[in-house]
């Protein structure tokens, strides 16, 4: 509405009015509806995968589940006594997690449940692709009671199966995947703060939503160079100048203030209420030493969550034991004020008390080369010195076997929803949802997420290329993004409504369009497209529409929305080309198609500050070439930049103004093909978005369809062909040998009855076959001759239809007859050479052979 | 074939046929009678075409100027002429005439498609400055040397050649050899020339072409040398020290000295003017080096000097024009308002309102160009200082140096004087081992001419050294001054030009303002 000119009436304004009140209802309406329609709330329910099996099969289990070999007795003897000591030396420490049960109820070292492993997936190469795996892939069972650590531990096999563990089952499979890859980690035994023990990240900002901050902008100085001009000297007051500086820092102080007791009072709400078990609660996790894979720092993994932690995170408040497929080490650090000073010096004896002495007894922080070094000449004395060094035995565990499919559905079901503090995340396997929904990302205004603010969905494998669609729910704006390759190369849209000659943003892929566009911004009665690498050099078109005439009749009354919107104006600018004098390059022209004028500006010349522009005023009868006198000098106005230069000729003005007329119809054109193109776009976005399909691979031979279809179909044939082998190979002397009560071995005679039968058999079928045919073509023959006797009789009494359907069936009979003839024909032909096929063939048969020669 | 000069009276170009050639062939309908009130002005006609008009002489042509398309065909001219001032001619046809020769084209360097057609033509020659030439028609003509074509070899742009009906054409190797010789060449005689008839030139001529690219090459190379020698020697003269990184002061110094020379022979001169010769020229080269070094100093400093200048300029300028299109936008708004008000008071306080307005602009703008003038004002100023004295400085260093070489003409001198002297004493008493040449023995012959002749000499080297020292500092010299001068102009012609575009500006708003003032009332 605020296009509209200044000079409409009073009544025009009343209606107005009248349409905003009304507007206002709809709004009121519209939020009314929202309300009600945010009580309706449906989770969505993927097709999910049908639940794994909970029982497991142990009896499928090999036997080192079951039973423990002699050398793992001796381990859980030495394992004993060490707890023994342990508990006896310190009583007021909490038992340890040495030797708990297994899925089969047999007493297993946590060390040799560590199964490294290496898997064939490339993003289970780094620590964070393993961790975010293993985050994803389990879903977490917390511990019962949360002070104390599982009687149970379950073999990573068993997890693999269930998707469902404790902490200590997370860190298990993670360490096994990580010391697969070669990294120096292990399980930790300790204590944790409950948000971190229970999974609950509903305090912390989600990951995806934390901007990272660029290093730095790139704030090039200017440097000041040695002629750079002084600036104009300044001729206000100073002292004003200071007063206004002050008031003003004052009240950004205040500003301020208030700021930081909001955000006080607002982290004061958040707080949580203290935890009673706080410094109790058990919890497992990883820890991987520098050395290995380039790792240049000690660091923590969370399993739950999968992400990396300092050694001095707060959330960590004590380490009980740490334990590798080598070595179980007991800490003997106070552990009072968290982890933060904790040693990590493994060999230190004093501050690790080890479970087993051996190679790994010695200082893990030396030098890895020397280290290596020390351990062979270690080796080689140890093997004179000390034989008998007991060695952490095998892992009992089978190694660790993820499918594709696990690799690609991840969290159990397919689906994984995270709790962040305003925001939640789910998660979706691809593929799983028909739309092709693989993150959604929710952020809420409130803390109790009532209110959600943004909806951010990401999608996959969508076949018209949407990959992100973000709702702002305050606004109700929409904003899709696409990737490359969508017809028009659209690339992003954003939206209110897809109803056309709304407010939208449609931004393109330009170098993939002929025409350049790069974006086309529309309000409800303007249009701006921009331009990128033009060869006319035009950078900006604006269009200002007027308000659609309305014509009483019956013309219009059917589509009221194809009716084209009239144009008011239209503004083009244009980039500076450099081949052409500036006096001469348009910069920009101005259409006022409403008020029958054009505008001509000229680019500034490179020394001056204002530019040649021309008007003109489009005469009544435009472009009607019939007309000479209808052009005058007064239609034109120039302003010439330089005084001294000769005005412009009559002619050449009068060209200029044909010409700007004839582009101008040329972008009236150009207007109502974008319009056009517009909402084709939406149209097609439309169609896709209620009929949205998902795009397939053709390498991924278990989705695709059409590549299954295709060797299914491969596979039926080659069946097909076995079985029509098979039938090939069909004993033809079967029957007949039924008829003889099928002896074991046949006589000569027996055997040239037969024979004999059995081309008597043939021969017979192939005569009666000729005489079906030869019967058919008879009779065929015959109705054609009785009805071309019937169509002589009553030729002159049959209507034009009739004589038609007479000579269809004529040459309809023809044909029939043509065929017929022609099979037999070749039966003829073929006969003889069947019939000695088989003679053939029976010859060769061996239970015929002896007999017959 | 040419028509004959009886069948028809020849005639000649003059004012009424060149009017009614352009009147025809001029704009049409509306835009014709535009043209015809107005008048048509010869030097803005940009194609013209005077063919069967039986005209024998090119003349009066030199009028237009902008003449891109000239067609001459089917006339008897017998020469060509009177087309020297058609330069932007890009297409000329003189087809169908009774030309001998090709001449007069020279100034014609924009020239692309030229047909002399059906013509008496018997070599082609006089078209080294038509490099631009795409298309040549020379068919129907009397070449008759096949070697002739060769000529067409330095047209690099040329595709289209045709020399159809030609006697040349008879000979058998005719297109094999233009195959050969025009490698470049896409038609001829209006037909593509197929890959194989190329390969097949190439096979027969190969010897005779790469000799010919050998020689072209070299040529080449011959030239950038020496462009690369003139730049070099450029260079040198920009710093004032052009010939002084070698014995060639030393050599001009000895040039036109004859005394010398005779001196020369005198014993164990020729060992001090060795060493002489050598600390002169490591003087010389000190001074060279010196000089190139500061040329790169200066130059430096210029292109700073102009860098920030420009600047400024700029600037400033972008902030002025975005004052005028803001104003611009705003008084197109209000004069189109202004001619649809009707109520004359409102009107009259809009009129005040805007003639305001317009004071304003010229006053922001003016003041805008009077701080730019300041501002600039200051950095030549710094500018000029910084210039003068690192001249002053330059000039002072190469006086040492040549103080030094003075020295040591001084020192060569005496130590000359002596021998001379001794000698002389020697010659005296008739001691001279040696046989010297009578001339030098005729400076022997007292005492004042022995010492008149090496006085002479050195005081022609001296003189020599005095003016090369001159002439350095007066080019420096000369040189600051025309640099600050033409910064000055530069500055002032800026200035110029701004204010009598702003003045132009506001004049030209103002009228509009009264004009619109005048239809009220």
């Amino acid at each position: 509405m605020e296009v509209l000119p200044k000079v409409e009436s009073v009544k025009e304004v009343a209606i107005d009015e009248a349409e905003e009140d009304r507007q206002d209802e709809v709004n009121e309406d519209l939020l009314k509806l929202e309300e009600t329609l945010c009580n309706i709330q449906i989770t969505p329910t993927p097709c999910s995968l049908p639940e794994r099996a909970q029982e497991v099969d142990l009896s499928q289990y090999p036997t080192s589940y079951k039973e423990n070999s002699p050398q793992e007795k001796l381990l859980l003897a030495i394992a004993d006594n060490f707890c023994c000591q342990y508990m006896h030396l310190y009583p007021d420490r909490k038992p340890l997690l040495l030797c708990p049960l297994n899925e089969c109820g047999v007493q297993k070292c946590v060390s040799t449940t560590l199964r490294p492993t290496l898997l064939s997936y490339p993003e289970l190469y780094s620590w964070e692709g393993c961790a975010s795996f293993v985050s994803e892939f389990l879903s977490l069972e917390l511990l019962d009671p949360p002070i104390d650590p599982p009687r149970h531990l379950y073999s990573p096999t068993w997890l693999m199966q269930t998707q469902r563990g404790s902490c200590f089952d997370f860190s298990t499979l993670l360490c096994s995947l990580l010391l697969g890859a070669g990294y120096n980690a292990y399980c930790v035994s300790g204590y944790a703060v409950k948000e971190m023990c229970l999974l609950n990240q509903s305090l912390q900002e989600c990951p995806l939503l934390v901007t990272h901050v660029k290093g730095k902008a790139t704030e090039q100085k200017r440097q000041v160079k040695k002629y750079s001009v002084k600036p104009p000297r300044d001729l206000r007051s100073g002292f004003e100048q200071r007063q206004e500086e002050r008031r003003q820092s004052d009240a950004q102080a205040i500003l301020l203030k208030k700021q930081q007791e909001a955000e006080r009072l607002q982290e004061e709400r958040e707080r949580l209420p203290p935890d009673p078990l706080l410094g109790l609660r058990v919890h497992c996790w990883v820890l991987i030493l520098s050395g290995n894979r380039e790792v240049p720092e000690n660091f923590f993994i969370d399993p739950l969550t999968g992400k990396s932690l300092s050694t001095t995170n707060k959330c960590f408040l004590g380490i009980e034991s740490i334990w590798n497929h080598q070595n179980y080490w007991v800490n003997m650090q106070d552990c009072r004020f968290g982890c933060a000073e904790m040693n990590f010096d493994l060999g230190d004896a004093v501050k690790w008390e080890y479970l087993l002495y051996g190679t790994t007894g010695q200082s893990l922080l030396l030098i890895p080369d020397m280290k290596k070094q020390q351990e062979a000449e270690d080796d080689e004395e140890e093997e004179v010195d000390d034989p008998k060094v007991f060695e952490m035995p095998p892992s009992w565990v089978n190694q660790i076997n993820i499918s594709q499919q696990d690799m690609e559905t991840r969290c159990p079901g397919g689906m994984k929803v995270i709790q962040y503090r305003k925001a939640k995340l789910e998660k979706f396997a691809p593929y799983l949802l028909p739309d092709g929904l693989v993150t959604r990302l929710t952020t809420y205004s409130d803390l109790d997420c009532t209110q959600p603010s943004t909806v951010k969905e990401w999608y996959q494998h969508r076949h018209d290329h949407l990959e992100e669609r973000e709702l702002k729910k305050t606004s109700n704006v929409n904003i899709e993004h696409f990737r490359p390759g969508r017809s028009y190369a659209l690339k992003s849209h954003r939206y209110i409504t897809m109803a056309p000659e709304t407010e939208r943003q449609m931004d393109f892929y330009s170098h993939a369009r002929a025409d350049g566009l790069a974006r086309r911004v529309e309000m409800p009665f303007e249009m701006t497209e921009t331009f990128e690498d033009r060869p006319d050099f035009i950078y900006h078109r604006h269009v200002v529409f007027g308000k659609r005439v309305k014509v009483f009749g019956p013309s219009n009354t059917e589509a009221p929305d194809q009716g084209q919107r009239p144009l008011q104006k239209v503004v083009e600018r244009f980039n500076r080309d450099r081949s052409k004098p500036a006096g001469e390059d348009v910069a920009e022209r101005i259409f006022l198609v409403s008020e029958d004028r054009i505008q001509v500006t000229y680019h500034r010349e490179d020394d001056r500050i204002i530019p040649a522009w021309r008007n003109f005023i489009k005469p009544r009868d435009s472009g009607d070439s019939q007309n000479p006198h209808s052009f005058t000098p007064q239609m034109a106005s120039t302003f010439q930049v330089d005084p001294f230069e000769k005005p412009s000729k009559n002619l050449f003005l009068y060209e200029m103004l044909v010409h700007m007329m004839k582009e101008e119809e040329r972008v009236a054109l150009k207007v109502k093909e974008s319009e056009k193109e517009v909402r084709a776009i939406l149209g097609v976005r439309e169609q896709e978005e209620s009929s949205i399909e998902l795009h397939i691979s053709i390498y991924n031979t278990a989705r695709n369809e059409r590549a299954r279809c295709h060797r299914e179909a491969l596979e039926r044939t080659a069946k097909e062909e076995r079985l029509r082998q098979e039938e090939k190979e069909l004993d033809f002397l079967a029957p007949f040998l039924a008829q003889l009560g099928d002896p074991e071995n046949l006589t000569r005679q027996a055997a040239l009855q037969l024979r004999n039968d059995c081309l008597a058999d043939l021969k017979q079928r192939l005569i009666d076959k000729a005489n079906l045919i030869q019967a058919r073509f008879e009779r065929e023959t015959q109705e054609l001759q009785q009805k071309q006797q019937w169509y002589q009789k009553n030729q002159l009494t049959m209507t034009k239809e009739d004589e038609d359907e007479y000579l269809a069936y004529c040459s309809d009979a023809m044909f029939r007859i043509h065929i017929l003839k022609l099979r037999l024909s070749r039966h003829k032909d073929k006969a003889p050479q069947k019939y000695m096929a088989l003679d053939e063939r029976l010859r060769r048969d061996p239970r015929l052979a002896n007999h017959l020669w | 074939m040419s028509r004959l000069y009886d069948t028809a009276e020849p005639s000649l170009v003059d004012e009424e046929l060149l009017q009614k050639a352009v009147e025809e062939q001029g704009p049409q309908d509306q835009a014709g009678q535009i043209a015809k009130e107005e008048g048509i002005q010869y030097d803005e006609v940009c194609q013209l075409r005077l063919d069967y008009k039986n005209i024998l002489k090119i003349d009066h042509l030199w009028q237009f100027t902008s003449l891109t398309k000239l067609q001459l065909d089917n006339n008897i001219i017998e020469k060509i002429e009177g087309l020297g001032r058609l330069t932007n001619l890009k297409w000329l046809d003189l087809s169908f005439n009774n030309i001998e020769g090709i001449e007069g084209l020279d100034s014609l360097v924009k020239l692309e498609d030229l047909s002399l057609y059906n013509n008496r033509i018997s070599v082609i020659e006089n078209m080294d400055t038509l490099l631009n030439l795409h298309v040549l028609s020379i068919g129907n003509n009397f070449l008759a040397q096949l070697e002739n074509v060769i000529y067409l070899r330095k047209f690099k742009n040329l595709r289209t050649l045709n020399l159809a009906g030609n006697p040349i054409c008879k000979e058998d190797r005719y297109k094999i050899f233009v195959a050969a010789y025009l490698p470049e060449l896409v038609y001829l005689d209006f037909r593509l020339l197929d890959e194989q008839t190329r390969e097949q030139a190439f096979g027969k001529y190969q010897y005779a072409i790469e000799e010919m690219r050998h020689n072209e090459a070299q040529e080449r190379r011959a030239m950038d040398a020496r462009q690369e020698q003139e730049d070099e020697l450029k260079l040198h003269r920009d710093a004032f020290v052009e010939l002084l990184n070698g014995p060639y002061l030393f050599d001009s110094m000895y040039a036109d000295d004859a005394e010398a020379a005779k001196l020369a022979y005198l014993p164990g001169v020729s060992v001090l003017l060795e060493t002489y010769k050598n600390h002169l020229v490591a003087l010389c080269v000190q001074v060279f080096e010196i000089g190139l070094a500061q040329r790169g100093r200066r130059e430096d400093e210029v292109k700073s000097f102009f860098d920030c200048s420009r600047e400024a300029v700029d600037d400033n300028q972008q902030r002025a024009a975005q004052i005028a299109a803001d104003f611009e936008k705003a008084r197109r708004q209000v004069m189109s308002e202004m001619q649809q008000a009707t109520d004359t008071r409102l009107l009259e306080a809009q009129m005040n309102h805007c003639s305001e307005e317009i004071n304003q602009l010229c006053d922001s703008l003016m003041t805008q160009e009077l701080q730019l003038v300041d501002q600039l004002e200051d950095i030549i100023k710094d500018f000029e200082r910084n210039i003068s004295d690192m001249v002053a400085g330059f000039i002072e260093v190469v006086q040492g140096i040549f103080a030094q070489c003075r020295d040591l003409e001084n020192h060569h001198h005496e130590k000359l004087l002596e021998i001379a002297v001794a000698t002389l004493e020697r010659v005296a008493k008739n001691e001279l081992e040696e046989d010297m040449p009578d001339d030098v023995r005729m400076l022997f012959v007292d005492k004042d001419t022995v010492i008149n002749a090496v006085s002479g000499s050195h005081d022609t080297h001296l003189l020599k050294i005095d003016n090369r020292e001159d002439e350095l500092m007066t080019r420096c010299n000369s040189w600051m001054s025309a640099l600050m001068k033409s910064v000055q102009d530069e500055e002032v012609k800026r200035n110029r030009k701004r204010i009598s575009e702003i003045h132009n500006y506001i004049d030209y708003v103002r009228d509009q303002l009264d004009e619109m003032q005048h239809e009220h009332h």
